[in-house]
């Protein structure tokens, strides 16, 4: 392949690099941190291709993964991930937490500069939540901000977090991703802080991140290294462009074809092709802008609205569906294999709340009719078995149910979950939707018997799982508990564990509530999926963890 | 020309656009689908969305929003886009220059190949060559643009190094001048290709056509018989004749044209306004997507004012009736 690069000088430099042999990309373990004793080349520009133009880049106004993605590497949060996985200091230096989780006190890192030179402080924090974070960025303000903390800042490197009930996950939203701080002397003045037309500072943006922007035009976004990085020597690279490439295909062609350095996320019929390309590498990535640890999940609708049938009101029919699907055989399918099959109702990626050896119904269609039979559902030969004296559904009703999802791989599932459910007797009609059309018919409306959505659970499973089973969230706003699930045990095993500071206690209380989950079966948890970049092999020292500030660290051989 | 069938023509402008400005306001409306879901994303909870419907005025009567959005108009002020939250004719004008590239380039490839092609063709009719061409030309119509781009991307650009995959200049180098000119010209070759195909096909199907029912006319056989060869007749006199056609469908092509760079400039990453047609209704975008339609629309009443003016120019029955 090498010999086929042409033209482009700069191209080049990539060819020595790929002779070099490379560790095999597979975990992101080999992939982060300079591993080897030989110091990280330095300059170079990475490459790397998003997805849409975002329009604006200040993330702290927005949860819009397309604007997260192109800001994130020009600030920084509280706390961030480590390689490792594990929360690390970022513009907080330490911490303590006071008062059994009511009150969080943050120590700030000293000398931290702004890109325009002014210098970081307490004042900034304090605003950015006041203003931005808890008013506008809507998962914080769903999340921390309904726990309604008040900001203290009695000295400029102090910032203390105080609540009326003890909160346990706030060190967990306080990443660049949910978090990023934004320099109060530069946004205080704006008419609207959430557009640019209000804002313009939002498309020139001011942070403390490792790289600072240079220009901004509707093709990419070019940013360069800053030299007052408070990580000294951080970042290696001399700057970072960051390309507007819709098509996911045409971003691959471009990274094979060296025109760009870095894909977020590889097709699955490319995988296999990408993974034996030596001149590449990949690793898997929990998190990504718009949220991490997702897990695809088929949502039964417990509450249809009037005159619907509840087909899926009775246990023993959710029962039915979970053996009658053949999850392994989707995963394996649709996924390319790429994550993992759900053994657990929050994610694994969360390893201390995820309970394991939960008894999940396995794959068996035999006991699938006869769960059937016994609520009242007759295979009476010509498909689709037909109501006899089921509850909440009419005699004589077909079991025909509709599965609303987003195109892509959320309708394929539906495609393969058809035919295994055609097996049993049940008719599946995939209906595919852009987001708004799915939005009214699931959450806002309840017409839908079943849908798919991917339920991102975050760092805590009180920011992204909670909204999935608790009761009160059952309302018409997208996303929150679309089976229309209603326990009040576990309800009150939610509140419990969220008040809990101590983590090693807040895991029983986890364990127990999936186990009433399973037992209860709302949703049909399918696959924890996860997405494979790829990147040019002569490039590493990526942190695949801080999503955000993943090339904060990164070099390029030349 | 006639100043009176110009005012009428143009006259005849307005209405298409207020018409076209209802309609377009409400179909918006009515597709299902909350905008603000689209800008706050998944996660918000209720007040979060009522506080951004209000700060859109999407609680407020669909009458009242068309309203205020057609007096906004009428002041040349399409308004904030939801998602990006800057002006929408910022928006729309950053971008017209590349997809003006993008089009004007397909617009003369194919027009000026598209006769070339089709006065070959007709020059010796159902020979082989005239056999190629319109079959070539049935194939080019036939190929959806969005499937030719990656087969040109695959077959062409990929791993030759001729051209690039992407982008309208290079990502890795900050070329200016001639260099820059020349880069952009590098990437705007497949792009404008792919455009021009369909187009191609359609202009030389209908060149042929015409030259050939020229070439049948007393007037050519006239000319013949005072000793002009056959290619001077066509040339100096068929060719002249039958563009009256090619002109109109050039005029009233403007539209497809410009939904086929919709899907162009997406597959091959050109930073032009298609991208922001498409990413507006996937959002709900709706000022944005006013904005974009009323632009389409507006271009495209213009175009067929123009091609009227320049028919009538032509051919002067039009501007007596």
């Amino acid at each position: 392949m090498k010999k086929q690069l042409t033209a482009v000088a700069l191209a080049l430099m990539f060819v020595a690099s790929a002779c070099a042999s490379n560790d095999d990309g597979d975990t992101p373990s080999a992939q982060t941190g300079p591993t080897t004793t030989v110091a990280p080349a330095r300059g170079g520009t990475l490459v790397v291709a998003i997805g849409s133009d975002p329009g604006s880049l200040n993330p702290a106004v927005t949860s819009n993964g397309g604007v997260h993605t192109a800001s994130e590497m020009m600030f920084n949060g509280l706390v961030g991930w480590g390689s490792d996985g594990k929360l690390v200091p970022e513009l907080a230096e330490s911490w303590t937490i006071e008062g059994g989780g009511t009150s969080y006190r943050f120590n700030l890192r000293q000398n931290v500069k702004w890109h325009d030179g002014r210098p970081f402080t307490a004042d900034d924090v304090k605003f950015t939540f006041e203003r931005a974070l808890l008013r506008l960025h809507s998962r914080t303000q769903a999340s921390v901000g309904t726990a309604q903390p008040t900001i203290e800042t009695p000295d400029q490197n102090t910032v203390i977090f105080r609540f009326a009930n003890p909160y346990a996950p706030l060190l967990q939203q306080l990443n660049v991703t949910e978090a990023p701080i934004i320099p109060k002397h530069v946004y205080e003045g704006c008419t609207d802080l959430a557009t640019v037309a209000g804002c313009p500072a939002n498309k020139t943006p001011v942070g403390t991140g490792p790289f600072k922007l240079e220009s901004y035009t509707i093709q990419e976004i070019k940013m360069v290294r800053n030299p007052d990085y408070f990580r000294p020597g951080l970042p290696y690279l001399d700057g970072m462009t960051q390309r507007v490439i819709p098509d996911p295909g045409t971003q691959l062609l471009a990274l094979e074809n060296r025109e760009i350095d870095w894909v977020g996320s590889v097709p699955g019929p490319d995988i296999e092709r990408v993974k034996a390309n030596r001149a590449l590498g990949t690793a898997t990535a929990p998190r990504g802008s718009g949220g991490g640890n997702c897990t695809l999940t088929g949502v039964f609708n417990m509450r249809p609205p009037a005159g619907r049938p509840g087909f899926f009101t009775d246990l023993r029919t959710r029962q039915a569906f979970w053996h009658a699907v053949d999850r392994q055989q989707a995963f394996r399918t649709v996924s390319f294999s790429q994550g993992k099959v759900a053994q657990s109702p929050i994610n694994s990626g969360i390893t201390w709340a995820a309970a394991t050896g939960l008894n999940l119904p396995n794959f068996d269609q035999n006991r699938a009719r006869q769960l059937l039979d016994q609520v009242g559902w007759r295979d009476e030969g010509g498909g689709a078995r037909v109501a006899r004296n089921v509850p909440n559904v009419p005699d004589g009703t077909r079991f025909e149910v509709d599965w609303h999802g987003f195109a892509g791989d959320q309708t394929t599932y539906g495609e393969q979950l058809r035919g295994q459910l055609a097996a049993v007797g049940i008719t599946l009609q995939v209906k595919t939707e852009d987001n708004a059309t799915f939005s009214r018919n699931v959450f806002n409306q309840r017409e839908f018997d079943t849908a798919v959505v991917s339920y991102c659970n975050g760092d805590d499973p009180d920011i992204g799982f909670r909204r999935q089973v608790d009761s009160r969230q059952i309302s018409t706003t997208a996303f929150t508990n679309g089976a229309g699930y209603s326990n009040p045990q576990v309800d009150q095993l939610l509140d419990q564990a969220t008040r809990e500071p101590d983590t090693s206690r807040r895991t029983p209380l986890y364990r127990q509530l999936q186990e009433q989950l399973v037992r209860d079966l709302p949703y049909l948890w399918l696959t924890e999926s996860a997405g494979l970049r790829a990147f040019n092999a002569s490039c590493t020292g990526f942190n695949h963890e801080n999503t955000g500030l993943f090339a904060e660290a990164a070099s390029c051989r030349k | 020309m006639n100043r009176r069938y110009v005012v009428r023509r143009l006259l005849q402008v307005l209405p298409a656009v207020a018409s076209i400005l209802i309609v377009t306001f409400a179909v918006v409306h009515a597709a299902p689908g909350d905008p603000v879901v689209a800008v706050a994303g998944e996660s918000g909870n209720e007040e979060y969305y009522a506080f951004m419907r209000e700060k859109f005025g999407l609680d407020r009567p669909v009458h009242e929003q068309f309203w205020t959005y057609s007096t906004n108009v009428l002041r040349g002020d399409l308004g904030v886009s939801f998602v990006q939250g800057r002006e929408v004719v910022d928006l729309i004008l950053e971008r017209v220059p590349a997809t003006l590239l993008l089009m004007g380039t397909a617009l003369v490839v194919s027009t000026v190949g598209g006769v070339v092609l089709g006065a070959l063709a007709a020059r010796r009719p159902f020979g082989p060559f005239d056999l190629g061409v319109s079959t070539g030309a049935l194939v080019g119509y036939a190929l959806p643009s969005f499937w030719l781009a990656q087969l040109a991307m695959l077959t062409i650009a990929f791993r030759t190094g001729w051209f690039p995959i992407q982008g309208m200049t290079d990502a890795r180098a900050d070329y200016t001048g001639l260099a820059h000119y020349l880069d952009v010209a590098r990437h705007l070759v497949l792009p404008a290709l792919v455009l021009a195909a369909s187009e191609v096909a359609l202009i030389t199907r209908i060149a042929r056509t015409g030259i050939l029912a020229e070439m049948d006319s007393d007037y050519i056989r006239v000319a013949q018989a005072k000793g002009l060869s056959p290619t001077g007749a066509l040339v100096h006199h068929a060719l002249r004749n039958a563009l009256l056609p090619v002109v109109t469908v050039v005029g009233t092509r403007i539209g497809f044209l410009f939904s086929g760079a919709v899907l162009v400039e997406t597959v091959f990453g050109w930073p032009g306004l298609g991208r922001l047609v498409l990413s507006a209704a996937q959002t709900r975008d709706h000022p944005l997507l006013l904005g974009m339609v009323l632009l389409v629309a507006f271009s495209l009443v213009l175009s067929n004012l123009l091609t009227d003016l320049l028919y009538a120019r032509v051919d002067p029955r039009i501007r007596y009736r």
